[in-house]
């Protein structure tokens, strides 16, 4: 996501096409009244992509937009715009920087506020957010902007998946959530529909979804080439080359993105370069949303000889047939079943191990994969979604797997005033003695 | 037992209030379970039918986070941190379970933090839906099904219907025995003043229904008998608007500077005693309309209206309707740092209830009272600017 500033030293250059699909997605927005195209300002990892793909309408991505604020360190005259109308400096920056935009564009009657990082964003037709389990500002996001633009209509739809308890059969609820899930999404359609004054076209949302699951296997399949030792790509990249996956899914380009990812991992591992060299430590990201302004940090590592080969955050897929969904002809039910289950199928693993959650099982899961020795957190203060739970799933790693090396830095992924690079460097170097001790212990 | 009887109600009440999960601990003694929760989403009708005592868990304000920081990030809703911090010293070690209700993102994201640490015999996170359209009503049913079957496993004891449809109308008649209470602070003198009525919204919450219907009547009937005094006609009639304020403290920071709290739109207040569950045919639609629908709190989405006006109406217009009806001056929007659901409510609120009537002071703050002094200081510039 992150504007590539200097060329970092160890990046795929496929990670390299990625500013390439950023400023895209945001002149889309921009150029979508010209083609007669909707757009809908909505949130990653809402479900959502396909029935907005298979309809022709733009996403505006408010997350996308504040993540090249915040790496362009641009973000602060938005955050203090939202703050002058009173929403606190607690929450989600994501959310606020977005709105202190909003606020400007729609005081300049519509028109983009001068300096905006890339272009800017364009101002949608219709807000799309979700319920569901994955945050609060999914829904009071949409809810706060449509107090600048009230003529913008909001839809919130809402998707769950059956919530982790060790004495709870999740296989009997999951038909539940699929329901609901299913019919939630029928409301989405029927309201863009309206919007759209188009009728979806059910073929093409199938054609959509299946592009969209042959994505995510790939996917996994390229993820998986970085369980090499030594390892060809890491998180700092990864931060970028979720970016397809994320933002394009049920595109062609995201799917193309991977191909030639896959095969450049491909080339490194034969031609044995590996992203550290020596590489002397494997860490997994176990959790969190990075520091967008930054992500020079995943080089400080690397300088050192720590890797990452594998993080959970944006790993938002997992191979389909992993997942064992029901058959179904219905498009959208599918995208139920596959949202549910990528949620629930780590929780069986957890119910064997007592003590254990699904998250924990995760990490364990990627840890053995992937030989890491150790495992960091990031955690960010405005975004209670990803962030609250970390020290709970740190300790519980360490009693039910290894008592292995844990850092858990503290950040934000927007506001730099809590950010201090020299600080963070010292506790990076102080993981990393924790990490030699370790290592020296396991021999 | 705190014995209730004529004319003690407001001890009572305070009684409660100050030595909080007393009655709680004394029903353990005796055989009963005791379930906390947390929230307006708490669906306590089925916890009375269910037989066990529901006790919605407060916090305490005057207490320092000692132990909870080990487990809980600090990034988490300091009302939540706060009641966790008691709960990890032991001070709600009567508990045999806890419902924790999907109200927000400090509530869901903390629930393992909690359950692994408190390791309560008895532990249900009851998904409530964030959006109000019919898929939800009836997905709302299914978890409230769930919710019934553990707790049916739980105490070994069927819940039947009737048993729910009882506990609705116990559960009615106590809303509106505060219903009534509330009406005494419309007088221009308000009967009951705003830290007395904390006192009994606190107590209420900790107790068997019945009692609590009880403490209801007796405070009402005390507080009618009082000789009517003049009131100050400077005296500004405020209105509290927030989420879990169970304490005194900020109450007494408005009224110490001589003004009158006549009304709030709290989740421990008002929010909890306006809206009554229907009688359904199935108890359980009746009790997943009402949660679901008519509870007013921001963490279900509304805006099924044409016009943004329309939407705001459907959100807010009970508090321009308690501003005509409790003829408020001035509105206090007392928010927690670090809440999403609320904090991007406040531009929203604040210029909707401005439109109403009674400007609007909003503060941002802990769930503390080290910050007191900052809090009163804002209050009483407030004060002057509406005076
Ligand atoms: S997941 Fe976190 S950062 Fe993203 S929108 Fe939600 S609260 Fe904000
Ligand atoms: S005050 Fe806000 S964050 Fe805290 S429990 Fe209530 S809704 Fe959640």
């Amino acid at each position: 996501m992150a504007e590539e500033k200097k060329g970092r030293a160890v990046a795929t250059s496929t990670a390299a096409k990625i500013p390439k699909f950023v400023r895209g997605n945001l002149s889309a927005t921009l150029k979508a009244k010209e083609e007669g195209k909707k757009v809908a300002a909505a949130f990653i990892a809402d479900g959502q992509d396909e029935i907005m793909r298979a309809m022709d309408i733009v996403p505006a991505w408010g997350e996308s937009f504040s993540g090249v604020c915040a790496a362009k360190r641009d973000a602060e005259k938005y955050l203090q715009k939202a703050e002058s109308d009173n929403f606190s400096r607690s929450l989600c920056t994501y959310a606020t920087c977005n709105i202190g935009f909003d606020m400007m564009r729609e005081e300049l009657g519509g028109a983009t506020p001068e300096g905006a990082p890339w272009g800017g964003m364009g101002r949608p037709d219709m807000m799309l957010g979700n319920g569901q389990l994955l945050c609060d500002p999914r829904f009071k996001w949409p809810q706060a902007t449509q107090h600048y633009q009230q003529d913008v209509p909001v839809f919130v739809t809402n998707m769950y998946y059956p919530p982790w308890d060790p004495n709870a059969d999740h296989h009997e609820q999951e038909a539940i959530y699929v329901k609901y899930a299913t019919e939630e999404l029928r409301e989405t359609v029927k309201f863009c529909e309206k919007i759209t004054g188009k009728k979806m076209d059910w073929d093409r949302l199938a054609a959509t979804v299946e592009l969209s699951d042959k994505t995510w296997d790939l996917f996994i399949d390229t993820y998986e080439l970085r369980k090499h030792i030594p390892t060809p790509m890491d998180t700092g990249d990864a931060m970028n080359t979720m970016v397809p996956l994320t933002f394009n899914l049920g595109t062609q380009e995201a799917y193309d993105f991977y191909v030639d990812l896959n095969a450049e991992l491909r080339q490194k591992i034969a031609d044995g370069v590996g992203v550290a060299n020596p590489e002397r430590y494997r860490i997994i990201w176990a959790a969190g949303l990075p520091s967008w302004f930054a992500l020079g940090d995943f080089q400080y590592f690397n300088g050192k000889g720590v890797v990452f080969p594998v993080e959970v955050t944006y790993r938002g897929c997992e191979k389909i047939e992993r997942l064992d969904l029901p058959k179904t002809n219905d498009p959208l039910e599918h995208i139920a079943w596959r949202w549910v289950r990528y949620w629930t199928h780590w929780y069986d693993a957890a119910k064997k191990r007592p003590g254990s959650t699904p998250k924990v099982e995760r990490i364990i899961e990627y840890i053995e994969d992937y030989k890491c020795d150790g495992a960091v957190f990031h955690s960010a203060f405005s975004c209670r979604s990803w962030h609250a739970g970390i020290m709970q799933q740190a300790a519980t790693l360490k009693k039910v797997y290894k008592d292995i090396p844990i850092l858990i830095m503290e950040g934000d992924i927007v506001d730099i005033s809590s950010y201090n690079e020299a600080d963070t460097h010292n506790r990076i170097d102080a993981f990393i003695e924790t990490l030699a001790a370790y290592k020296k212990r396991q021999g | 037992m705190t014995d209730i009887r004529d004319g003690n109600g407001l001890a009572a009440a305070e009684k409660l209030y100050t030595q909080y999960g007393s009655r709680a601990r004394e029903l353990k003694a005796s055989g009963k379970k005791v379930i906390g929760y947390l929230s307006a989403l708490g669906p306590v009708e089925i916890m009375t039918a269910a037989g066990v005592l529901p006790i919605r868990l407060k916090g305490n304000v005057s207490e320092a986070i000692s132990k909870g920081d080990a487990y809980m990030e600090t990034i988490v809703c300091p009302f939540v941190r706060n009641v966790f911090d008691l709960a990890v010293k032991g001070k709600y070690d009567f508990l045999d379970g806890m419902v924790l209700p999907h109200q927000c993102d400090s509530i869901d994201r903390t629930n393992e933090t909690w359950s692994y640490a408190l390791k309560l015999p008895y532990w249900h996170f009851l998904n409530v839906p964030h959006v109000t359209d019919d898929p939800s009503i009836a997905f709302m049913k299914e978890i409230l099904r769930i919710f019934i079957k553990t707790l049916e496993k739980f105490t070994g004891k069927a819940i039947t219907d009737q048993a729910i449809a009882d506990a609705v109308k116990a559960h009615n008649n106590n809303r509106k025995l505060m219903r009534e209470l509330y009406d005494l602070r419309k007088s221009n003198l308000p009967l009951i003043s705003g830290s007395e009525m904390m006192k009994v919204l606190v107590a209420a919450m900790s107790i068997p229904v019945e009692e609590s219907s009880a403490l209801i009547e007796a405070v009402t009937k005390e507080v009618k008998e009082r000789k009517p005094a003049a009131a100050n006609p400077k005296a500004k009639r405020i209105m509290l608007i927030g989420d879990q304020i169970d304490d005194v403290a900020v109450i007494e920071a408005i009224e110490s500077t001589g003004a009158y709290l006549v009304m709030d739109d709290l989740s421990t207040g008002s929010k909890m005693y306006w809206q009554d569950v229907d009688a359904t045919a199935d108890p359980v639609q009746g009790i997943a309309e009402r949660y679901l629908r008519k509870l007013k709190i921001p963490t279900t989405f509304v805006g099924s209206a044409d016009t943004y006006q329309g939407i705001l109406e459907e959100r807010f217009g009970h508090m321009k309707k308690y501003v005509n009806e409790f003829k408020v001056d001035g509105a206090i929007l007392f928010i927690y740092k670090y809440c999403d659901p609320y904090g991007f409510e406040v531009p929203a609120i604040k210029s909707y209830v401005e439109a109403a009537g009674a400007p609007v002071l909003y503060l941002e703050d802990e769930y503390s009272t080290s910050s007191l002094a900052r809090v009163k200081t804002r209050i009483e510039a407030f004060l002057e600017m509406i005076a």
